[in-house]
C-alpha cells in the first residue's frame, strides 16, 4: 500500500533529479564546444540552450543576451528560474526530506549530499566545468543508490517513471532544438555542424556508442540513435520501455494491453519507435515528430498524476 | 574551587574536564557539595575526570557530526524563511539513582492518571464544577476547552495517551517540582532515543560499568496503546501519524516515530471523509484508516469544525470522530487539562478523584485572574516569572529577575489587560549538572530540567525510564527550551542506587 503523495514526491525526485543532471550535460557539452569556435558564434550557440529548457520568456526578462555567463547563471542557480539545476537540486532534496521514512537512509544522505555540495560551490564561486561535473557525478551517484539500495516496490517504479519519462522528454528536446538550428540557421554555423552534431552525441553520453555504430557524423543517423535505438539508455524508445515496465509493474496490467490512458500512451509510442524508420520519420518531418513525443510525454505525466497521484474523490 | 580538580588528575599539569569545576550553591545532579562524584555517578565522574581534552572533543565531533549527517534538525522561524538548525546536544550524562526515579514514576502515574479523570468528568458529569473544587469559569475560559467535546465519548475514555512531564528539582530542598503539563502533543522523544543511540556509540564501556534502563521500548509501547483504540475489530488495524508537514519544527521526529512503529506518516492532504469514515488516499484507491496518532493542535485539526483556515487538516474529521468512525491520540480537546492555570488545581484533582496526597508538588502558583493575586503579582514581577496560560515552548514568557524595567512594565500592561492569559511563579532555582562549556573548554555546571515521557493504556500508565533533560547551556540561564537556545542531554536511570 503506497500513499499516492508518497509515490508522488519518489516520482517528482526522479524527474528533478534526471531534470538537474540533463540540463548539466547539455551546459556543459556547449561550454567546451565554443572554446574552439570563433567568439561571434556564442550568442547563436547560447540561445537555443535557453530554448530546450522552455524558459525563454522568462531569460530575456532579466538578460540582454545569451553568453556563457547568463546561460550558467541562469541555468544553474537562478532561483528566478523553476528548472535551474540549484532549484531541481533543491525540490529534490525537499521531497526527500518529505518522504524520508520511507527511503532508505542512503539515499537521503545521498542527496542530501549533493545538495550541501551544489550550495559549496556557488559559495565558492566555481567555474561552469566543475559546477557541470559535480552535478553529472551527483546524477550517476544517485542512479548507484537508488539501484543498491532501494527495494522494488511500487515506490521504485514511480522513481524510475519519473527518471524515464523525464529523460526521453529532455532528449526529444534536445534533438529538436538543435537539428531546427543546425539544418535552418544561419550559414555562419555551417562549418562546425559535424561539430555541433558530436556535442549533441556527447551531451548524452552517446558519442563513444555512435562512433562503434556509424563512420560518419550525419543529422539523420544521430537522430536515429537517439529516438529509436533499444539500447542506449538516453534514447527516447528506451527511455519508454522502462517507463512501460514500471507502468505495468504498478497496475498490474498485463503486456499488450493496457489499463489507463497513460498505459495506453506509453505503449502506442513506444510501439511507434520500435518499428517506424528514421527515414519514414524523416519525410513526415523530424521536427513535427519531435514535437508530437514531447506532446505525448506531457500528456503521460499528467495521465500518471491524475490516475495514481491527484485523482478526485467523490465525498 | 572544588577538589575534583585535584583528585583525579593522571597527567598532572594540563587542564582536565573538571579542572576549576565548582557545583558552587545549587543543586548538582553529578557532584557533591564536597566536590566527590554523588554515589550513582561515581563511575562516569571518573572515566570523565580522566579523560583527556582532546579525546573528549574528537568524541564531541563525532556525535554532533551523527545529527548532521542524519539531518537531525529542528527549524527556527526567526529569519522568516526557516531554517534547519541542530538541536545542541550535551556529552556528559544526567544521572538518576533508582529511588529517585522510583518516586518520581509513582508521582508522575498518579498525575497523569488524576488528568484523564479529571478530562473524562469535564467532558461527562462535571461533578468537580458542581463540587465547586475548580471555578466553573476558569475551566469555561480555558483557550483549549473544546465545548464539542462535551458529552461525546471517546475511545475506552482515554484522553491523554501520551504526557510530558515538565519537572524541576529545587536546588533548596533537593525536591523534584512539577513544573508544566504537556498533555496536547509534547515532542522531544526522538531526542530521548537518539540521544541514547548516540551515547552509546560514543561511551560503549560505560553502559558496561553503569546498569542504565533501556529505553527503546517507547515506539513499541505506544503503537500497543494505538492499536487497542481502533473502532474495527477483526482487520489489522490502519494506523497513522497525521503531521502538519515538513515546515513544521518536529518534522523529524514525526518521520521517526513513524518509523519506528511501522505505521503510515501522513498529511491532511492525504486523508478524506466519506460519510463519516477517514480514508488515506494511495496510489490503489481509498483504505480506511482507523486510528489517527496525531501532532497537529486541535484548531488546525478539521477546517470544518475549528479553524478555517486551517491548510493542514481534514475536513469533516471532527463529523468522523463524533461518529465513533476514528480514534485519535490524544483525544480533542486535552488542552483543558495544561492550561497553565489549571495546573494549580491539578493536586486538588489528585485529592478529589483519587483521594491520596500528590506525590510530586507544583510550584506555587498565582493566578492573575484573581483580583487579589494579581495585584500581589504586579508588585513583585520583578521577582517572578510570568507565562501565558496556553502558550509552550517557552514563548510569551517573562523571567522577572533578568528583564529590564521597559520589559517589566510592558508586562504588567498586558496583565492587567488579560488577567486571565497570565500565571506567576517564583523563579526555582534549578539544579545543575556538568556541561561543556566551548568557551573554557571543560565542563561548567548548567541549569537543567526534565521531561518524563507517560503512556497511559486506561489502566496504567508506563513510562520509558528518564525522559529528555533539556540543559540552559548559556551560563547563568534559566531557560531550557530547544526555541531558546537550550540543548539536550541523555538521561541514565540507573538499576541501583549505586
Amino acid at each position: 500500500m503506497m500513499l499516492s503523495r508518497i509515490a508522488d514526491s519518489l516520482f517528482w525526485i526522479g524527474r528533478y533529479m534526471e531534470r538537474a543532471d540533463n540540463t548539466a550535460r547539455i551546459l556543459d557539452v556547449n561550454y567546451h564546444m565554443l572554446l574552439e569556435q570563433p567568439p561571434d558564434t556564442y550568442k547563436l550557440r547560447w540561445d537555443p540552450l535557453i530554448t530546450i529548457t522552455g524558459e525563454r520568456t522568462r531569460f530575456y526578462q532579466t538578460y540582454d543576451e545569451a553568453i556563457a555567463r547568463t546561460a550558467f547563471d541562469f541555468l544553474g542557480y537562478s532561483e528566478d528560474n523553476p528548472n535551474s539545476i540549484a532549484q531541481c537540486i533543491i525540490h529534490a532534496r525537499e521531497n526527500a526530506r518529505t518522504i524520508r521514512d520511507r527511503i532508505s537512509r542512503e539515499l537521503w544522505e545521498d542527496i542530501n549530499g549533493l545538495y550541501h555540495k551544489i550550495n559549496k560551490l556557488r559559495d565558492e564561486g566555481e567555474d561552469l566545468a566543475r559546477f557541470c561535473d559535480a552535478v553529472k557525478r551527483g546524477g550517476h551517484r544517485f542512479h548507484g543508490v537508488c539501484d543498491a539500495t532501494l527495494p522494488r516496490d511500487e515506490g521504485w517504479h514511480f522513481l524510475q517513471a519519473g527518471c524515464a519519462l523525464e529523460r526521453a522528454e529532455m532528449t526529444a528536446r534536445i534533438l529538436d532544438v538543435h537539428y531546427h538550428q543546425l539544418i535552418d540557421g544561419p550559414q555562419i554555423l555551417n562549418d562546425a555542424r559535424s561539430h555541433a552534431w558530436m556535442a549533441v552525441l556527447k551531451s548524452v553520453a552517446a558519442y563513444e556508442f555512435y562512433k562503434r555504430q556509424y563512420t560518419q557524423i550525419e543529422p539523420e543517423k544521430v537522430a536515429e540513435l537517439l529516438l529509436l535505438d533499444a539500447r542506449h539508455p538516453r534514447s527516447v524508445r528506451f527511455n519508454l520501455g522502462i517507463l512501460q515496465n514500471s507502468l505495468y509493474a504498478i497496475s498490474g496490467s498485463v503486456p499488450g494491453t493496457y489499463g489507463n490512458e497513460a498505459e495506453r500512451l506509453t505503449g502506442r509510442t513506444h510501439e511507434q519507435l520500435t518499428y517506424d524508420s528514421i527515414d519514414e520519420i524523416f519525410s513526415g518531418g523530424l521536427h513535427n515528430y519531435l514535437e508530437e513525443l514531447q506532446v505525448t510525454c506531457r500528456t503521460i505525466g499528467a495521465q500518471i498524476t491524475e490516475t495514481y497521484l491527484y485523482y478526485a474523490v467523490s465525498a | 574551587m572544588s577538589s575534583a580538580s585535584m583528585s583525579h588528575s593522571t597527567n598532572s599539569g594540563s587542564q582536565l574536564l573538571f579542572s576549576g569545576y565548582d557545583p558552587g550553591t545549587f543543586y548538582d545532579e553529578m557532584v557533591a557539595p564536597n566536590g566527590l562524584p554523588r554515589p550513582g555517578s561515581a563511575p562516569m565522574f571518573e572515566k570523565l575526570a580522566n579523560m583527556p581534552l582532546d579525546i573528549f572533543d574528537e568524541r564531541r565531533k563525532l556525535a554532533d557530526l551523527s545529527y548532521l549527517v542524519q539531518g537531525i534538525t529542528f527549524t527556527v522561524y526567526s529569519d522568516g524563511r526557516g531554517t534547519e538548525r541542530l538541536f545542541p546536544f550535551d556529552l556528559v550524562p544526567r544521572i538518576i539513582p533508582r529511588s529517585e526515579w522510583d518516586v518520581i514514576e509513582r508521582g508522575l502515574a498518579q498525575r497523569v492518571t488524576a488528568l484523564n479523570l479529571y478530562l473524562q468528568d469535564i467532558y461527562g458529569p462535571q461533578r468537580i464544577l458542581k463540587d465547586k473544587i475548580i471555578p466553573r469559569n476558569l475551566v469555561y475560559s480555558c483557550k483549549h476547552f473544546r465545548r464539542e467535546m462535551v458529552g461525546l465519548s471517546v475511545p475506552r475514555d482515554i484522553y491523554v495517551h501520551i504526557a510530558g512531564i515538565d519537572l524541576v528539582r529545587d536546588s533548596r530542598t533537593g525536591q523534584y517540582l512539577v513544573l508544566e503539563d504537556n498533555a496536547r502533543s509534547p515532542s522531544g522523544i526522538s531526542y530521548v532515543l537518539e540521544n541514547r543511540l548516540v551515547m552509546r556509540r560514543t561511551f560503549p564501556r560505560a553502559f558496561e560499568v553503569c546498569e542504565v534502563l533501556p529505553v527503546d521500548h517507547y515506539p513499541n509501547e505506544l503503537a500497543q496503546i494505538l492499536r487497542s483504540l481502533s473502532p474495527r475489530t477483526g482487520d489489522r488495524p490502519v494506523i497513522v501519524l497525521l503531521t502538519p508537514g515538513l515546515y513544521n519544527s518536529a518534522y523529524f521526529e514525526h518521520c521517526f516515530l513513524a518509523q519506528e512503529m511501522g505505521i503510515e506518516l501522513v498529511e491532511g492532504r492525504d486523508l478524506v471523509v466519506v460519510d463519516d469514515v477517514v480514508y488515506m488516499k494511495t496510489i490503489h484507491g481509498l483504505t480506511r484508516v482507523d486510528v489517527i496518532y496525531r501532532r497537529v493542535d486541535d484548531d488546525f485539526l478539521d477546517p470544518l469544525a475549528f479553524r478555517a483556515d486551517s491548510l493542514v487538516g481534514v475536513p469533516g474529521l471532527m463529523n468522523a470522530y463524533r461518529a465513533g468512525n476514528i480514534a485519535m491520540a490524544n483525544a480533542v480537546g486535552t488542552g483543558v487539562a495544561d492550561d497553565k492555570a489549571i495546573y494549580a488545581f491539578v493536586p486538588a484533582f489528585i485529592k478529589y478523584y483519587m483521594g491520596e496526597d500528590p506525590i510530586l508538588q507544583n510550584v506555587d502558583t498565582y493566578l492573575c485572574s484573581d483580583q487579589t493575586q494579581l495585584s500581589w503579582v504586579l508588585d513583585n514581577l520583578k521577582d517572578l516569572v510570568v507565562k501565558a496560560v496556553g502558550e509552550s515552548g517557552g514563548y510569551g514568557m517573562l523571567m522577572g529577575p533578568s528583564s529590564d524595567k521597559k520589559t517589566i512594565a510592558e508586562f504588567a500592561d498586558r496583565l492587567k489587560a488579560d488577567p486571565r492569559n497570565y500565571i506567576a511563579q517564583p523563579v526555582i532555582p534549578l539544579s545543575r549538572c556538568p556541561a561543556f562549556d566551548p568557551v573554557t573548554g571543560t565542563l561548567s555546571p548548567r541549569h537543567v530540567d526534565l521531561r518524563p515521557y507517560c503512556l497511559y493504556d486506561g489502566e496504567k500508565v508506563t513510562i520509558v525510564p528518564g525522559g529528555l533533560t533539556r540543559v540552559a547551556l548559556q551560563r547563568g540561564s534559566l531557560v531550557v527550551n530547544s526555541s531558546q537556545g537550550g540543548g539536550s542531554k541523555d538521561t541514565w536511570v540507573l538499576r541501583g542506587d549505586e
